[in-house]
């Protein structure tokens, strides 16, 4: 239709991509396979489902694949994939409890109701970098299966674990109290549970659907952080132990799990919830001693932080930031703080939005320097001149705008 | 019922408490045009509470409040909306704090505080609002050439000097006063104290006047009221008041004072 | 494309992706979004902005809108910076073109629907076209405010003096408002709005013009809009003149006159200037030739 194809910008656009494109797929190692991926750089993967708030493992294995390994821009594929699939069912609710757990922690206890199941972890393995010579992938495979990998088969939530056996002798399906329920026995927690029989259960809110700002309830707060980028959410907590924003003061995990929660949907035709799948996902409760003014500080309150996936630091700092977040109840900016800039796909966009071209911005800002040497020059000019400021007339001094 | 022709503020049955304890219980008063109420008392006594209710810093708890320049008098400036009481504070109502940095944005000039009373009323010439912020800062006796200074930059006489020429852009026929030379040098008061005592007189003020220091309130005020736990317990003549107290809580304070 | 079809259902072709960039519940919210936003001009109205194939920040609340309102007889322009051949406008047009029935044009008058970055086109706009601006910071008063609730309540009770007081310490400290592109304009007399970061030059075909602009900041999940024949009256003081940017020369390609004709921009150490809207100055050349033909 137009009688000059804009053609530059779409002929550079193209050879970017093909750019892209070729070295992706070329070089001397054989092509990453999407079950590698899932297996082998499992946490990458976790963090993508859940910075794009969807469990899809090989979806996200191949946006990881396919962004070169780039969390942030893997996690922006899979979310604007997901914005526009359609929703076939809602799952019902899921207590916490009914989490299984592949590993589960509570530092405030020696002996907590339920295991200390340490599970897989690095955490008191020391960080040595691993020079052993590479061995064929043959014999590591063996090593793999003879010892019964803690936990490895658990990488694929919602294959083996459905069926029986979730990670090897971990403790199995059992299911356990919470530290929070022993908590509350003892009277040492401010109770913060809905009376849902007089029908205080409102519908979480749904952040993929409704914009969010300050004053939204706590499940906004909650959803926005567990698909917030990690990093994000790690900095802003040390910024509030070490920095001047002084919103965290003495904070005990109560608990921090790792496990597979099931996936109820309501039978269309019996009515009945049917398990249709699982999911892993890292829950951590963060007990935060009340102190201030107005604090009760005969007991503790508890913030709660969850996401998809293997991801332990994000759901530590998740929980210390909703309880510090309850607290300030709206009195600071940390609120906002937390809503508004935690998100990866937000942050990073505007950042590299600043590589966009910005040439008639930047002309009417030289425009602006211009003008303002130019009004310097005139005052100069002026200041030569001009007798001292008149005095004001009587309208200007009787306070009526003029 | 309420004769406008005798007060331009008047304060009734005014009560705030905080978490349970109260601040303000029952205070009433009247202060007419022209001139300036005292409120004395030892910290903690309400007073303030009294000034930031009548400002709208403080939500009352219950209590009315006229002024005789809104609807003659009739409407209760407690039952304005937010945006009512805001538009209050810019044209009919002023208040000089203790601490500046409630009165004013030190980060901008002194001619940009004068200017946010402006515009906030309506003021749309730029060099009108020059002229009037220069005028008012030179009445308050701000050097000229300070004017575009931050106010960061001034000192705390110099400051309380700023609110002043800010809070009487407007000419509000109300002005409160919340300690308004305290924290300042002894000589440094006393010029501050002077400028307020002809401002009052030339603009012909209805003030209320809170301070913890007897000398603010005997040279500022004919009237005083001493509040003591959130309630008034004696009010009369600042020289006779201050000369015979009748209320035990106000001869302690009094006595204190003289010591 | 009138006012008329925001509020009919456009459909759009499937390109193989999913369903679309778009499903039709989404663009049903948008376009809710819109008419709250035409409505009351001006007002920064929230809505659920979702995830686009392009970065946020890169104009997916331009593009969602664009998405939301578009049909198969539609014709799409998309410019950035003024020219159609820019990287980004480039991008957006094939997303657009390519998953939906419309037609792509770069002429500015054949086009219903000029989805635009940084510029708004020179020739004026007709009652039949619609505008939309991509948008990064939709909120005009973030220099002088960043408490949400605070920008919220200032907004409702029409409490503009602290930006009125930040153009008085401007003219104070500098001589001059140095406020660039993105101008508050003041919408309709009462909301106080950003006007993306088109230059100030921009800044009056706004005001009364013939079409509707609609303005979406997808990050930031806020659509605005100025219905047409609105006005749109930058803010400043009666006395001290609103100044667009003016450029001391002429269009090296079609010779506009950067003073009163063009918004030229400079090539680097040449004191050469260029139209920055491509279209308007291909356009002049082409009825150079024909006239001297």
């Amino acid at each position: 239709m137009g009688y000059v194809a804009a053609k530059g910008g779409l002929e550079a656009i193209l050879a970017a991509e093909d750019l892209v494109r070729r070295s992706r797929l070329s070089g001397s190692s054989p092509l990453l396979g999407i079950d590698q991926l899932q297996e082998r750089a499992r946490l990458a993967v976790d963090r993508v489902m859940g910075e794009a708030g969807l469990w899809a493992p090989e979806l996200a294995a191949r946006a990881f694949r396919q962004a070169e390994g780039d969390v942030v821009e893997a996690a922006h594929l899979l979310r604007a994939f997901r914005t526009n699939l359609p929703r076939f069912a809602m799952t019902s609710v899921v207590a916490a409890d009914e989490m299984v757990p592949l590993r589960r922690i509570v530092p405030a206890y020696r002996t907590p109701p339920g295991p200390q199941l340490l599970g897989r972890t690095s955490d008191y393995t020391g960080r040595l970098l691993d020079l052993s010579p590479e061995a064929p992938s043959s014999e590591l495979e063996d090593e793999g299966r003879s010892s019964n990998a803690t936990g490895a088969a658990a990488t694929n939530g919602t294959g083996s674990t459905a069926s029986g056996n979730p990670g090897g002798g971990e403790g199995g399906l059992t299911t356990h109290r919470r530290l929070y329920e022993l908590l509350r026995d003892l009277d040492l927690v401010v109770d913060r549970r809905r009376d849902i029989a007089a029908g205080d259960d409102p519908e979480p809110y749904d952040i993929t659907r409704l914009p969010v700002r300050p004053g939204v309830p706590r499940s906004a707060r909650l959803a926005v952080m567990a698909r917030a980028e990690t990093g994000a959410l790690v900095n802003l907590w040390y910024r509030n132990i070490l920095g001047t924003d002084m919103h965290l003061h003495e904070v005990t995990l109560g608990e921090v799990r790792h496990g597979l929660l099931p996936l109820p949907v309501i039978h269309p035709h019996t009515g009945r919830p049917v398990v249709v799948g699982r999911i892993r996902a890292t829950e951590a409760e963060a007990i935060e001693d009340l102190s201030g003014e107005g604090r009760d500080r005969s007991r503790f309150d508890v913030g709660y932080g969850v996401c998809v996936g293997h991801n332990e630091r994000k759901a530590i700092a998740m929980a210390n930031l909703d309880i510090a977040v309850e607290l300030d109840a709206g009195k600071g900016s940390l609120e906002q703080t937390v809503l508004m800039t935690t998100d990866a796909l937000d942050s990073s966009g505007f950042l590299e939005h600043l590589k966009l071209p910005h040439y008639v911005t930047f002309r009417s800002m030289v425009e602006r320097k211009l003008a303002v040497r130019e009004a310097a020059a005139q005052k100069v000019g002026d200041d030569h001149e001009a007798a001292p400021m008149d005095r004001a007339p009587d309208a200007v001094l009787a306070g009526e705008p003029a | 019922m309420r004769e406008t022709e005798t007060w331009a503020l008047s304060v009734q049955g005014l009560t705030k408490s905080y978490g349970g304890r109260l601040a303000v219980d029952d205070v009433s008063f009247n202060v007419a045009p022209g001139e300036a109420l005292g409120i004395v008392g030892e910290s903690g006594s309400g007073k303030t509470s009294v000034l930031r209710c009548l400002a709208g810093d403080l939500d009352e708890d219950s209590g009315r409040a006229y002024m005789s320049g809104l609807d003659g008098g009739q409407t209760n400036i407690f039952s304005l909306t937010p945006a009512e009481r805001r538009a209050l504070r810019v044209s009919r109502l002023a208040m000089v704090y203790q601490d500046p940095a409630l009165g004013l944005d030190l980060g901008i000039s002194a001619g940009g505080n004068v200017a946010e009373r402006l515009t906030a009323a309506g003021w749309r010439s730029f060099g009108a609002i020059r002229q009037r912020a220069a005028h008012l800062l030179e009445r308050t006796e701000v050097p000229r050439e300070r004017m575009d200074d931050l106010v960061s930059t001034f000192s705390g006489g110099m400051r309380q000097r700023v609110q002043l020429a800010k809070a009487l852009a407007t000419n509000p026929p109300v002005l409160l006063l919340d300690e308004p030379t305290t924290g300042l040098d002894a000589s440094v008061a006393a010029g501050v104290l002077d400028l307020i005592r002809d401002l009052l007189a030339e603009f012909r003020l209805a003030a209320v006047v809170v301070s913890h220091d007897f000398s603010v309130i005997e040279l500022l005020t004919r009237r005083v009221m001493v509040m003591h736990n959130g309630r008034v317990v004696e009010t009369g003549l600042t020289d006779q008041l201050l000369a015979d107290p009748q209320d035990a809580y106000s001869q302690r304070l009094v006595a204190a004072a003289r010591s | 494309m009138s006012l008329n079809a925001l509020l009919e259902d456009t459909g759009s072709a499937d390109n193989g992706y999913g369903s679309g960039i778009m499903d039709e519940h989404t663009k049903r919210d948008i376009r809710r979004a819109l008419l709250s936003a035409v409505a009351v001009p001006g007002y920064q109205v929230p809505f659920g902005s979702r995830e686009m194939p392009v970065a946020r920040g890169w104009g997916s609340g331009g593009l969602q809108i664009t998405l939301a309102i578009v049909g198969d007889a539609d014709v799409v322009k998309v410019i950035d910076q003024g020219d159609d051949a820019g990287v980004n406008a480039t991008n957006l047009r094939r997303l657009i073109v390519g998953s939906t029935g419309a037609a792509e044009t770069t002429v500015t008058a054949e086009a219903s629907i000029i989805q635009t970055r940084h510029r708004i086109p020179e020739e004026p706009l007709k009652s039949d076209q619609i505008l939309v601006l991509q948008v990064p910071v939709p909120e005009p008063l973030r220099g002088v405010e960043r408490d949400m609730r605070e920008l919220r309540r200032m907004h409702a009770e029409d409490d503009y003096a602290r930006l009125w007081v930040s153009l008085y310490e401007d003219k104070v400290r500098n001589g001059v408002i140095t406020r660039t592109t993105g101008y508050p304009c003041m919408i309709g007399g009462r909301y106080v709005m950003a006007t993306t970061p088109i230059p100030r030059w921009d800044c009056p075909k706004l005001h009364q013009a013939h079409h509707l602009s609609l303005f979406g900041a997808g990050r930031e999940k806020r659509i605005y809009a100025v219905p047409p024949y609105t006005d749109v009256e930058p803010v400043t003081f009666d006395d001290v003149p609103f100044e667009v940017e003016r450029s001391p020369g002429r269009c090296d390609r079609c010779g506009a006159v950067g003073w009163t004709e063009s918004f030229l921009i400079e090539v680097p150490n040449s004191r050469t200037w260029v139209c920055s809207d491509t279209d308007y100055c291909a356009r002049r050349r082409l009825k150079d030739r024909r006239v001297k033909a």
